[in-house]
């Protein structure tokens, strides 16, 4: 990171929207450069390199998903989907096509500016050298000696529950849907087979979290997927 | 005369009672086998004639008086006959020939006795061979009648089942074939009778239906079994033969059809109650499926109000909880809080003007619109309009031409709120600050109301779906802020008060659209000046 601040690519075709993100953004410290279509936000997109892009799905020239596929093909600039389709589909395709988070319309100024802030740590670690261990709160997760600690005790894991939360870790505030998590730890055959993950993520919640039935590190994404918070959520206007 | 129900076994007394029914009819039309009597009394005639000629020939100046010619000569006489006219015809003229044959040519001549016994066998033997020369001959021609006859109902069948396939509207089809049946087989009556719970549904075309023949009808039928599964039947009303045969899909009867005032071959019969029983069952798919259909199209029309209703409410929500949690912070500069201000205030007017919309939609849906005129100058209108969506129209100037000065007689709140709906259309459809223009005429007892945008006018595909609800251009390229209701609204409205609207493109571009509303008018003279807000032509150059 440079001492500039952050730049964020703002693409939504509403102008109230823009009118009152823009400001929201400002005021948090960031650069703001707004895109009314998928055309503008692409062209932005190389002529500028921001450190990160909301985008709105419904756009009135190119579909948001297909511009998210057109952006990941060239960057891995953090992307941040704003959805007014309430559409679980739509956010499945965009995250499955490189999007790292979703914010479903309405939300909250909070909400979006704890997304932004957590995408934009995600991007600044990812270049950092080997990560043998990641840190969620007081969470730790060594990769090497494959041992997950909360505080200074371990807590002991099976494989599989390992290899879940190290996915997870591995992509920390970042939704990995169902999907992708299916495939990856069971392979390609498991994917209509959800409830492998419905017991295993309740078996590694009862180990980890302080408790079970408020989550605070592994975050369930409704009908989407699930997500390893970093941070303690944050919903409150900041 | 009360019904008589027949079975078909009493084929003999059934025919008569046809032949009876054609010849009532005046059933001698080109596909009837049965000989006129006028062409036999003819045929009869012409065979006498041509006899008494060859006699006379043949004795005064050919003298012929070989038997074999003679005899082959009278037997061409009789086969002539017996192409022309019925078999009794052929076997009088044949009778008659015998005894010409007898009488001028046989010795001895001039008289009825035979002097030799051989002459006996000849003249016993050209009777037979005339005889029977004639009946093929008439069964031929009868066969080649009754040929052509067929061929004719074929075609009848074939063109009926053409209109049968051709029929779409299901709630008329029913009498549509029936009266199809008439025309195509030329009958005095026909029905097709329905079974429904408690009796039947007679549906009758031709010249003898009326209130009597069907009521008849109806009481025959009721004398049957409710699924009449057998064969033909007849029975006998108002005097007449009417046959009656079941229709049947598969093994399942679905209804009967009765014909009456022309015999139609049982065969023909059968094939055409099939074609009418398919038809039926089509008639009754049709209406099944229209049913289908509009219990679908109402469900699209729910889902498309509730994905119309959630997009349009997410924007504004979003917009104003952003825009608040701005206010909130304590470092926001007094301009940015005045337009954070603006926005949130614009956005609460976008969501009243959406639930408008919905509560619009629904009294429209419900019928529960009242229309209540009074007079008003027709500037009112523009300028109740113009205020309703005032802030849409921010950044679009009003041009008005307020035409004559007169005074209509028509529901100013209707009119005005259709007009504001069309006002917003044009605003969301034209570049920032390009005008409306907006004129007004009075004329044939009706107000017009025209609204030129200058936006890239109206696709020729969206025409004619522009007033349905939740259509939006096919070409939107760019995205507009509307809820797809407004149009269709606007239709709605007028319609209550008798109005409608149409849209078109202006001649230089833009999308003109044109309301018409049937008024009274009057010189505005006439009446004291009305309470509410006047508008001068041309006042209204700029938005506030």
């Amino acid at each position: 990171m440079t001492t500039a601040p952050p730049l964020i690519l703002l693409v939504d075709d509403e102008v109230p929207i823009q009118r009152s993100l823009a400001p929201l953004l400002r005021s948090r410290g960031y650069d703001v450069e707004v895109a009314g279509t998928g055309e503008a936000a692409l062209k932005s997109v190389a002529a500028r390199s921001p450190d990160l892009m909301i985008l709105d799905l419904g756009l009135p020239d190119i579909d948001g998903i297909e511009v998210c596929r057109q952006v990941r093909r060239q960057s891995l600039l953090p992307i941040i989907v704003l959805s007014a389709r309430g559409g679980e589909r739509d956010k499945v395709d965009a995250l499955e096509l490189g999007a790292d988070d979703y914010v479903t319309k309405p939300f909250g100024p909070g909400e979006l500016v704890a997304r932004i802030r957590a995408a934009l740590r995600r991007a600044a670690g990812a270049g950092d050298g080997p990560a043998g261990r990641v840190r969620a709160g007081d969470l730790t997760i060594d990769y090497d000696r494959r041992r997950v600690y909360r505080g200074g005790d371990e807590i002991r894991l099976s494989p599989k529950e390992f290899e879940l939360i190290a996915l997870l870790a591995r992509n920390a505030d970042r939704v990995l849907t169902h999907r992708v998590i299916l495939k990856t730890i069971w392979g390609p055959q498991a994917v209509h087979e959800p409830e492998h993950l419905w017991v295993l993520m309740g078996q590694l919640r009862k180990k980890i979290e302080p408790d079970p039935s408020k989550p605070r590190y592994l975050i369930s994404e409704p009908w989407v997927g699930y997500r390893l918070a970093t941070e303690p959520a944050d919903d409150g206007p900041a | 005369m009360g019904p008589r129900i027949a079975a078909s076994r009493t084929r003999g007394r059934l025919e008569w009672q046809e032949r009876r029914e054609a010849r009532r009819s005046g059933g001698h039309g080109p596909d009837e086998p049965a000989m006129s009597p006028r062409q036999d009394l003819l045929s009869f005639l012409a065979g006498v004639a041509a006899m008494a000629a060859v006699v006379l020939v043949y004795t005064r100046w050919l003298h012929v008086d070989n038997a074999l010619i003679v005899g082959f000569t009278f037997l061409l006489v009789v086969l002539l006959v017996a192409a022309a006219a019925s078999l009794w015809v052929a076997a009088a003229v044949s009778l008659l020939a015998m005894l010409a044959f007898n009488f001028f040519f046989l010795p001895p001549l001039g008289t009825f006795y035979l002097a030799e016994p051989q002459n006996w066998v000849a003249l016993f033997v050209f009777l037979t061979v005339s005889l029977v020369a004639g009946h093929l001959s008439t069964a031929a021609r009868t066969r080649a009648r009754e040929a052509v006859g067929r061929q004719k109902e074929l075609a009848r069948l074939f063109d009926l089942s053409r209109d049968v396939l051709l029929t779409t509207d299901s709630a008329e089809a029913i009498t549509q074939l029936v009266q199809m049946i008439a025309r195509r087989f030329a009958l005095d009556f026909a029905a097709i009778c329905l079974p429904r719970a408690g009796g039947w549904d007679v549906h009758p075309a031709g010249a003898l239906s009326g209130g009597a023949v069907d009521a008849s009808l109806a009481a025959a039928l009721g004398a049957l079994d409710p699924a009449p599964t057998g064969g033909h039947r007849t029975a006998i009303i108002e005097g007449r033969l009417v046959r009656l045969a079941p229709l049947r899909l598969a093994a399942r009867a679905v209804g009967v059809l009765a014909v009456a005032g022309r015999p139609i071959e049982a065969g023909t019969l059968d094939a055409l109650a099939g074609v009418v029983a398919m038809a039926v069952e089509r008639a009754q798919f049709l209406e099944a499926r229209k049913a289908a259909d509009l219990a679908r199209q109402s469900e699209e029309l729910k889902s498309a109000l509730l994905a119309s209703i959630a997009h349009n409410l997410r924007t504004p929500l979003t917009t104003i909880r952003v825009a608040l949690g701005n206010l909130q912070t304590s470092s926001i500069a007094d301009a940015d809080r005045r337009e954070q201000i603006d926005l949130i205030v614009a956005e609460v007017d976008r969501l009243q003007r959406l639930f408008q919309n919905i509560l619009e939609m629904a009294r429209i849906d419900a019928g529960a619109i009242a229309v209540d005129r009074r007079w008003v100058l027709p500037a009112q209108i523009v300028e109740a309009a113009r205020d309703q969506v005032e802030w849409v129209l921010r950044g679009h100037p009003l041009r008005l031409d307020a035409g004559p000065d007169v005074l209509v007689q028509v529901d100013p709140r209707l009119t005005a709120s259709a007009l504001a709906h069309v006002l917003e259309n044009a605003a969301q459809y034209s570049p920032p600050l390009s005008p409306i223009d907006v004129s007004l005429a009075v004329e044939d007892e009706r107000l017009t109301i025209t609204v030129r945008d200058r936006g890239p006018g109206l696709a020729e595909a969206d025409l004619p779906h522009l007033f349905e609800r939740f259509y939006r251009g096919v070409e939107s390229t760019r995205r507009i802020a509307g809820t797809g209701m407004g149009l269709s609204i606007a239709r709605g409205l007028l319609a209550a008060e008798g109005g409608r609207i149409s849209a078109a493109n202006a001649p230089g571009g833009g999308a003109l659209f044109t309301l018409l509303v049937a008024a009274a008018w009057k010189a505005s003279g006439a009446l004291e000046p009305s309470p509410g807000p006047l508008v001068p032509a041309g006042a209204h150059g700029e938005a506030p």
